[in-house]
């Protein structure tokens, strides 16, 4: 693992990425100490008050300190995106997995139920779930999770399938090995590359997806500083406030570039073939 | 001045991460009109690096420390890319080594042939087409009406290689590279292949370099050899002299690495049980459920015994069935029938239990695809040997066993060369105490020269363990060498069973004949 770590922090992309996630990890782990204001403290005197040494990214409609909301809502926003898409990426990658390597009918009625369930668009199938289990961050997280779990599934089940011909599978039947361990160690270590990276850019849709919910009133709810609720607010002040939207998305930008860039190590760096 | 090409001094470096890797160092080659040059070494030697950089074809990566590369007086690394289109293909052709990937397979095969000489000759399509029949009569396809609107993939490798020939012949190129242009095919396609090249290269005054690792094979062909090692020429000299009297060390190594069948490796004889037994053992690929008549037979009904301590050979021509039946055998695909493993029946692959599992052990062919690369040696060898009842700490005596020093159990498999790769799988396998091995053509993707050092691990671990082997190859002569009996597969039939030293006689099936005739004895010293 540290050789990996290692590799990752020697690429351009690895590092590059570390660097731009850094003040993302820092707002999720110490957001609230950081914060210059009270995020939900409202001032009508400083209503829409553009960036200022006072407000340094600006103050919305309440007159609440942007920074400080974006600062205090990075838990929220980033926390529940990231363990949405894990989950989504763990359980989609270990069902392609094993449908690839079971083939035949488990395959087909593996992949058809997912074939059934990607025909639901993803926001619609969160809802569905999230109707189902009540709102809460977690809820949110699982609903999401579930929404993205097919496409991982179909991605992870196309490269599993060469690995499937490949013969240290074949050897590992010949041993007697059982399906637990034949898509756990030998083949998912194999399929993980394309994963890492399609979930890396899945985290960024993840963001905007929580912030979506939000807006439709199943996830964030209106006060709480969520980086897609801030968008969702700020939209009916594009013109005479831009800064208001500008900084969550710029926030939300930041994250999904370095996530991006964070995945590009990381496939370089869990690939044992480079470095 | 006189030769078609001419390479002087050329020195070539490859930039990498860990420094600049010398890959030709010196070079110095020339070939004369008609003649053609054969230019043997092992893989990593520069031999096909040498031949990308005369095809201007390098990597990005490639540095040019200097030297010339002439063709008819012309310095080919001083031209520019317009100026190489209107040689490459017009006055040097390649032949490659695999014709499945140098044919475009979206397009009908008169096509790609036919293009050639539109693109170099200015003939119009009509005129091409006339022109693409008749070569394709000359590389003896037999109905070229019907071959030229196929795709690659509805003919036989053996006729895409002929396709392939015609179309480096299209231009009557000054020089033709061949770059192991037999390799991917059978023994008997190749040697079909090999006799046309020998007859075009009278009928078009051939002149040519014949890239291979095979010195017996090259020897053969070309009338002079040059070996190539690490990226310099150790040694040239007239075909028929360098088999016979090579004078460097290494040449001879690697003339004593080809299989003679005459020298026996293996003296004892095989024990008189019967180890593993089938009878009316047949494989089918495909699922019956939809579609009946998609399934394949691979092979049919085939029955015969092995003995115990015995090496018991199987030839055959790719898709004769020879690795369905390794597979079924190693419990990898289902089979029908009856396996008879000492005594006791197996009617199933489910049937095969942990105590068979471990007594039948295969290794594979290519050890690219069948060591984990995301595993260490150490893990890929641990396993099988918990799994069968030993411990880890028995990994250094296994690879001690297999000639591999204790430190390579740190290492990827990407960090190891072909050769000991295969002894990895070969210690696998070994991790179990197996009483049977089977080495699905264990050494086809191997150099003669690591062959050879392969082979004799196996015999050196056969003589400690008392293992015998189900040995399927496509080389007659490494069987004669060391297999007690020789099965002979002929679409996914069993067609003949000999004892080896029966191989010579008359009794024998019509078909191995033509693979004694096909895999001649290189002319020994």
């Amino acid at each position: 693992m540290s050789e990996a770590w290692q590799r990752l922090v020697r690429s351009r992309h690895g590092a590059l990425g570390l660097i731009l996630l850094f003040p993302v990890v820092l707002a999720v782990l110490a957001g609230p100490l950081l914060a210059p204001h009270n995020a939900d403290a409202i001032s009508f005197a400083a209503r829409l008050h553009p960036p200022s040494a006072r407000f340094w990214l600006g103050t919305d409609e309440f007159g609440r300190d942007i920074l400080s909301r974006i600062l205090v809502g990075a838990r929220a926003s980033v926390a529940v995106a990231v363990t949405a898409t894990l989950l989504g990426t763990i359980s989609g990658g270990l069902l392609g997995t094993l449908s690839a390597y079971l083939g035949g009918m488990a395959d087909e009625a593996i992949m058809r139920t997912i074939d059934a369930m990607m025909a639901i668009p993803a926001l619609l199938l969160a809802l569905l779930v999230l109707s189902s289990l009540g709102k809460g961050m977690f809820d949110a997280s699982l609903a999401i999770a579930i929404a993205f779990a097919p496409g991982m599934a179909r991605i992870t089940r196309s490269v599993a399938l060469a690995t499937r011909q490949q013969d240290y599978v074949n050897a590992a039947i010949a041993r007697g090995e059982s399906a637990g361990w034949i898509v756990l160690r030998e083949m998912g270590p194999n399929v993980i590359a394309p994963l890492v990276v399609e979930s890396t850019i899945r985290v960024a849709f993840a963001v905007m997806l929580v912030a979506t919910l939000g807006f439709l009133g199943l996830g964030a709810q209106p006060p709480a500083p969520d980086w897609g609720l801030m968008i969702a607010e700020a939209r009916q002040y594009l013109h005479q406030a831009p800064w208001m939207i500008v900084a969550p998305g710029a926030a939300i930008a930041l994250t999904a570039v370095g996530f991006n860039l964070l995945g590009d190590g990381l496939r370089d760096a869990l690939n044992p073939r480079v470095g | 001045m006189s030769a078609v090409l001419e390479i002087e001094n050329y020195s070539l470096d490859y930039a990498t991460a860990a420094g600049n890797l010398h890959v030709l160092d010196q070079v110095s080659l020339a070939i004369a009109p008609g003649e053609v040059l054969g230019l043997v070494g092992e893989s990593g030697s520069g031999k096909s690096s040498l031949a990308a950089a005369i095809m201007r074809l390098l990597p990005t990566n490639a540095r040019e420390q200097g030297g010339a590369i002439r063709l008819g007086g012309e310095n080919l690394r001083s031209l520019d890319q317009p100026r190489l289109r209107a040689i490459r293909g017009r006055r040097i052709a390649m032949v490659f080594q695999d014709p499945a990937t140098s044919l475009n397979p979206t397009l009908p095969l008169g096509r790609q042939l036919s293009e050639v000489m539109e693109c170099h000759l200015g003939l119009a399509r009509g005129p091409a087409r006339t022109e693409a029949l008749a070569l394709l009569r000359r590389v003896e396809i037999t109905d070229p009406e019907a071959i030229f609107h196929r795709f690659p993939h509805e003919v036989s490798g053996g006729e895409k290689q002929r396709v392939v020939i015609a179309t480096a012949l299209a231009c009557h190129p000054e020089l033709v590279l061949l770059d192991e242009p037999t390799t991917a095919l059978d023994v008997l396609t190749g040697a079909r292949i090999l006799d046309l090249l020998s007859r075009l290269r009278t009928e078009f005054s051939m002149s040519g370099l014949y890239i291979s690792h095979d010195l017996s094979l090259v020897s053969r062909f070309a009338d002079r050899v040059a070996v190539i090692r690490r990226g310099r020429i150790v040694e040239e000299q007239p075909a028929p002299t360098i088999f016979r009297a090579p004078l460097e060390p290494y040449t001879r190594q690697l003339a004593d690495a080809v299989p003679r069948p005459e020298r026996r490796l293996v003296t004892d004889a095989a024990g008189e049980n019967e180890l593993l037994g089938l009878t009316g053992l047949s494989v089918r690929h495909g699922r019956p459920v939809l579609l009946p008549n998609r399934v394949k037979i691979a092979v049919e009904a085939v029955s015969f015994a092995i003995r115990e301590r015995e090496i018991f050979g199987m030839i055959g021509e790719s898709g004769s069935g020879k690795s369905s039946l390794a597979r079924a055998l190693a419990g990898i695909l289902p089979f029908r029938g009856e396996v008879r493993f000492v005594g006791r029946s197996i009617a199933r692959p489910a049937e095969m239990d942990r105590a068979y599992r471990r007594a039948v052990q295969i290794v594979f062919q290519n050890p690219d695809s069948s060591l984990n690369p995301r595993h260490r040696v150490a893990q890929i060898l641990a396993r099988p040997l918990r799994l069968f009842g030993a411990t880890p700490a028995e990994i250094p005596r296994l690879l001690e066993d297999v000639h591999l020093p204790a430190s390579h159990a740190r290492r990827f498999p990407h960090e190891l060369s072909g050769g000991e790769k295969q002894r990895v799988a070969i210690a696998r396998a070994f991790a179990a105490r197996p009483r049977l091995l089977i080495c699905d053509e264990i050494t086809a993707s191997l150099d003669v020269s690591v062959q050879s050092r392969v082979i004799e691990l196996l015999l050196a671990l056969r003589r400690t363990h008392g293992t015998a082997y189900l040995f399927i190859t496509h080389d007659l002569n490494l069987l004669r060498q060391i297999a007690h009996r020789v099965a002979v597969m002929y679409r996914g039939r069993l067609v003949d069973l000999q004892y080896t030293a029966a191989l010579g006689g008359t009794d024998v099936h019509a078909y191995t004949r033509d693979l004694i005739t096909a895999s001649p004895a290189p002319v020994s010293g």
